[in-house]
């Protein structure tokens, strides 16, 4: 178990920066998710931390000790690669060895731990196969295993289930959090998909072009974006975004589009209010009909998917903006109705032209 | 992090940073030892020794003598022998290149049609390639085409009388020719790759659109296989001009009949191992280095009007 | 494409016209017994009474007799099986240089970060290009000045020292094709380069290990042009200057023994042949070696 602190780091490729002054620090046993789109630099933040790309500035602390000169091996460090890398030459019970045997373990004490391993994951009737004969679960297994007989301080996941089916990613999402509670070390997984974010992190670190945009619990990034783009990236289907004008009111913020008003109680966190403000709003936070809220606009209904536990609508204001909402339930409606919508001004969200969120009054 | 506890730290990073990369350096390098020693050792070093050989006069003996340029001189305005051996290696490669690179590609054509046995075939036509440079091949070449060879043998069958075609000046050249073309084997293999890169939809739009087998082959098959036939040419007349053993073995290190088969290399071997006069040899190595730069720069000038990349 | 017309190329494409298949078949055949009957008529000829060998063109001897082999065998004043040893001494050390030296290099310049790679890469390369002319006499006189001449070190010392850029591209070009995610899980599992080289690369390039032994057996057994060269005495005569020795002394009255020690010294490549023909082939399409 170890704690992480970044202090600023960046990297840079000759003259382009990739990473910028990312500052970050996890606790000791948390398990933190580095997510954001593809090319954000998080699998290069995490190969830092690794020891497989050097760090051009800033320094990286491992239980208060400065790592960036020591080499991967020696930083406690054990990574699964998202390609798995096992080794293909050697059997399985090799594979989970080879870094043992590597640190010149023991012979007993190598045997005992890859037992160990191989009995924590289930893999125990597979040791003697070659990593061709596996199923992609079982090659995820192993390559788990592999950083398990190591006894490290700190897991790395290097977008470890992109190339598991469906079903078999949420089994396999479920045991990673089953470890992370069983093991309890600290643990940094970097994704694409929101999804693994929210379900498995305690800790999530959006970042955007080399950045950190928001660091925090799932559902604080899920209910106080800091700005448009971790409020757009965090849900799914994503925010709805729509352009309005704003003024400041009593109590909050005014906002007029299409063919209505309403005030919201939020304020711009520092700017004064300008152009381009606009309305965040989730689509399964408006409603269709009902009582509960308040009158949002009239929509016209282009398309409707029924899900069975839930109904999609995609729908456009008068003005011609697209609305996407979520229902709970089955609900008949058709497609060219035009319908009233209903939402709840505590669950909105408004962003400034530059994209960063207006602050809750009070 | 306080300030002045971030400038106390940027110090030994730097330090540290640099000894990083030293060591990385010097970890390369030692993997990369046998390879200095062999490139400084047997390649470069030997390579500047033999230009400035070039123009010395040095037999081995005494140590070399500075005579300028007049070993070049020699070579270009008064030696018959250099003239004969760049008639003969030049003959050898217009004739051998060409008739082998076209024997290798219509035999990869024909073995592409999917036709049974194709592994066999292709094993049997590989196999003088890989024989080819032996000296056993180059004995056995001597007394196909002797005088009462086997050749002659076959030729009587049809009531022709042929010559002695190993000690005949007109006709010895020929026969390294025709074991050139023997060996046809590798660049078949390489235009058999080659053909299979060719998509097999191409084909079937054409034959769609009514084109003739001879339009295909003019129109598809030979534009799509153009790098391919650029690397064979390449590499088979850089090939050709360094051609040695079967001449030294027919000719019995002579070159003969009457400079016959006196091939460029056969002819620096005599200089320098025969009459020890390196420096001249220096200097034929270097203009044999000069010949096939020049044909390769050629070559790549020369390709993109009528070699076909993707892109 | 409507579906008739789907159908009818379809049935072109499996099956040519039967007639052609046999023509090409038989064309095809006959080439193959040309190309085939020198070797085969030696073949013959190392097996046929001596009389019988300028007198017909058959491939079958009379009567099998293996004396030309024991004649040949015994026909210089040292007998063959010392060329033989020599030449399979001077092969194997130049495998175990190239393929060891030549993979060296290759791991540095397809795996290492160090300054330089790539100016040293381009003049690796560049070495490609250089026919061996230009370094043959240099060479020479500094084997001669070490004392090398008439000893093997001359054909063996170079091949330890990656002299043949040919293989280390070869093999470059194979590490390359290796996850380079497999070195950084090593890495992560505490090798250092060496041993990232030994038990990762190394274990998993046996094709390219195996085709570059392989040839480099092949290039050296039937090396004529350096043995001549550097090898003077007939004590370290290898194979081919055995032969060549043959040829010039009692090859041109005794033929069959000539012929005999010819295909004898065919024998080591026919091995290659029969029994590795596919990383042969597959090293000729693949690398274009032209051999």
């Amino acid at each position: 178990m170890a704690s992480i602190v970044l202090d600023a780091i960046s990297k840079r490729f000759a003259e382009l920066a990739v990473i910028q002054d990312v500052a970050l620090s996890v606790a000791s046993g948390e398990f933190v998710v580095f997510v954001g789109p593809s090319g954000c630099g998080k699998s290069i933040l995490l190969r830092m931390i690794a020891g497989l790309e050097e760090i051009s500035g800033g320094a990286l602390l491992i239980d208060g000790q400065r790592m960036n000169e020591v080499p991967a091996a020696e930083r406690g460090i054990a990574m699964v690669f998202q390609s798995y890398a096992l080794y293909p030459h050697m059997s399985v019970y090799k594979n989970l060895a080879f870094g043992l045997e590597t640190a010149r373990l023991p012979r007993a004490e190598i045997d005992a731990r890859v037992r160990k391993a191989a009995g924590i994951l289930q893999i125990e009737m597979l040791l003697e196969r070659k990593p061709k004969a596996l199923s992609g679960g079982q090659r995820q297994r192993v390559a788990i295993g592999r950083a398990i007989v190591r006894e490290p301080r700190i897991f790395l996941f290097d977008e470890p289930l992109s190339n598991l089916d469906a079903e078999l990613r949420v089994q396999m999402r479920v045991e990673i959090a089953k470890l992370h509670r069983d093991i309890g070390s600290t643990m940094i997984y970097v994704t694409h998909d929101q999804v693994e974010a929210m379900t498995m992190a305690d800790k999530i670190v959006v970042l955007r072009a080399g950045r950190i945009e928001q660091v925090g619990a799932p559902l604080d990034l899920y209910n106080r974006p800091a700005n448009r783009f971790v409020a757009g990236f965090i849900g799914s289907p994503k925010m709805n975004f729509i352009a309005v004008a704003a003024r400041e009111a009593p109590g909050g913020t005014a906002i007029s589009l299409a063919d209505s008003t309403l005030s919201l109680p939020l304020a711009p966190a520092g700017a004064p209010l300008g152009d381009g403000v606009e309305l965040g709003v989730r689509p399964e936070h408006i409603a269709i009909g009902g009582d509960c809220g308040v009158p949002f606009a009239p929509a016209r209904i282009l398309h409707v998917e029924h899900l069975g536990g839930a109904t999609l609508v995609y729908a456009a204001l008068s003005d011609g903006q697209a609305l996407t909402i979520a229902l709970e339930g089955q609900r008949d409606l058709a497609p060219g109705s035009v319908v009233e919508t209903r939402i709840d001004p505590a669950l909105c969200h408004l962003f400034a032209s530059c994209g960063e969120a207006f602050q809750p009054l009070g | 992090m306080d300030s002045i506890g971030a400038v106390a730290e940027r110090r030994p990073l730097l330090r540290h940073r640099l000894s990083q990369a030293a060591r990385s350096d010097r970890r390369a390098y030692l993997f990369l030892l046998p390879w200095f020693a062999g490139f400084f050792g047997l390649t470069a070093g030997p390579t500047l020794a033999s230009l400035y050989l070039s123009f010395t006069n040095f037999d081995l003996v005494q140590s070399p003598r500075w005579i300028g340029a007049a070993n070049y001189i020699r070579i270009a305005t008064s030696d018959v022998n250099f003239g004969a051996a760049m008639k003969v290696t030049f003959l050898y490669v217009a004739l051998a290149v060409p008739l082998k690179l076209a024997f290798a590609l219509a035999v990869a054509m024909a073995l592409n049609k999917g036709i049974k046995g194709l592994p066999l075939y292709r094993a049997i036509f590989y196999l003088p390639s890989l024989l080819g440079a032996s000296v056993a091949i180059a004995v056995l070449w001597r007394t196909l085409f002797s005088g009462d060879g086997l050749v002659n043998k076959v030729l009587a069958l049809v009531g022709i009388h042929g010559p002695s075609w190993i000690s005949d000046p007109d006709y010895a050249i020929y026969t390294l020719v025709l074991l050139s073309i023997w060996q046809f084997g590798s660049p078949m293999i390489i235009f058999l790759a080659g053909l299979r890169q060719i998509p097999r939809d191409v084909y079937e739009a054409a034959s769609l659109e009514g084109a003739s087998r001879w339009r295909q082959f003019r129109r598809i098959t030979l534009p799509l296989l153009t790098p391919v036939v650029f690397f064979n040419a390449i590499v088979q007349t850089i090939d050709a001009f360094k051609a040695f053993t079967p001449a030294f073995i027919i000719s019995e290190g002579t070159g003969g009949p009457v400079r016959a088969t006196l091939f460029y290399t056969l002819y620096l071997y005599l200089e320098a191992f025969a009459y020890f006069r390196m420096g001249y040899a220096a200097a034929l190595a270097w203009i044999l280095v000069i010949i096939i730069a020049l044909f390769t720069a050629f070559s790549f000038l020369t390709a993109r009007y009528w070699v076909h990349y993707d892109e | 494409m409507s579906d008739a017309v789907a159908q009818r190329l379809a049935m072109q494409r499996a099956a040519p016209p039967r007639w052609r298949a046999l023509a090409s078949h038989a064309a095809l055949s006959a080439a193959s017994l040309v190309m085939l009957y020198p070797l085969l008529w030696m073949l013959a000829s190392s097996f046929k009474p001596e009389n019988e060998i300028f007198g017909s063109i058959s491939l079958w001897p009379s009567h099998f007799d293996t004396g030309a082999y024991l004649r040949g065998w015994t026909g210089l004043k040292i007998n063959f099986g010392h060329f033989f040893w020599n030449s399979l001494i001077i092969s194997l050390l130049c495998v175990v240089g190239n393929v060891v030296s030549c993979s060296l290099t290759a791991f540095a310049f397809a795996r290492l970060r160090f300054r330089g790679k790539n100016f040293w890469f381009a003049l690796m390369l560049g070495t490609l290009m250089l026919p061996y002319h230009v370094t043959l006499i240099p060479q020479y006189i500094l084997f001669l000045n070490l004392d090398w001449v008439d000893t093997i070190l001359p054909l063996v010392v170079p091949k330890y020292l990656a002299t043949d850029a040919f293989f280390i591209f070869l093999m470059v070009q194979f590490f390359r094709g290796i996850p380079r995610e497999l070195d950084e899980a090593a890495m992560m599992d505490g090798c250092s380069p060496w041993r990232i080289y030994r038990k990762i690369i190394l274990p998993l390039s046996l094709p390219v290990l195996a085709t570059a032994a392989i040839f480099t057996f092949i290039f050296t057994w039937d090396d004529f042009f350096a043995p001549l060269v550097y090898l003077n005495d007939m004590g370290s005569y290898t194979v081919q200057l055995g032969l060549r020795a043959f040829v010039d002394s009692s090859g041109k009255s005794d033929w069959g023994a000539l012929f005999a020690m010819s295909v004898l010294a065919l024998v080591p490549i026919l091995f290659f042949f029969l029994f590795f023909q596919r990383l042969l082939i597959e090293g000729v399409a693949t690398t274009g070696l032209k051999r």
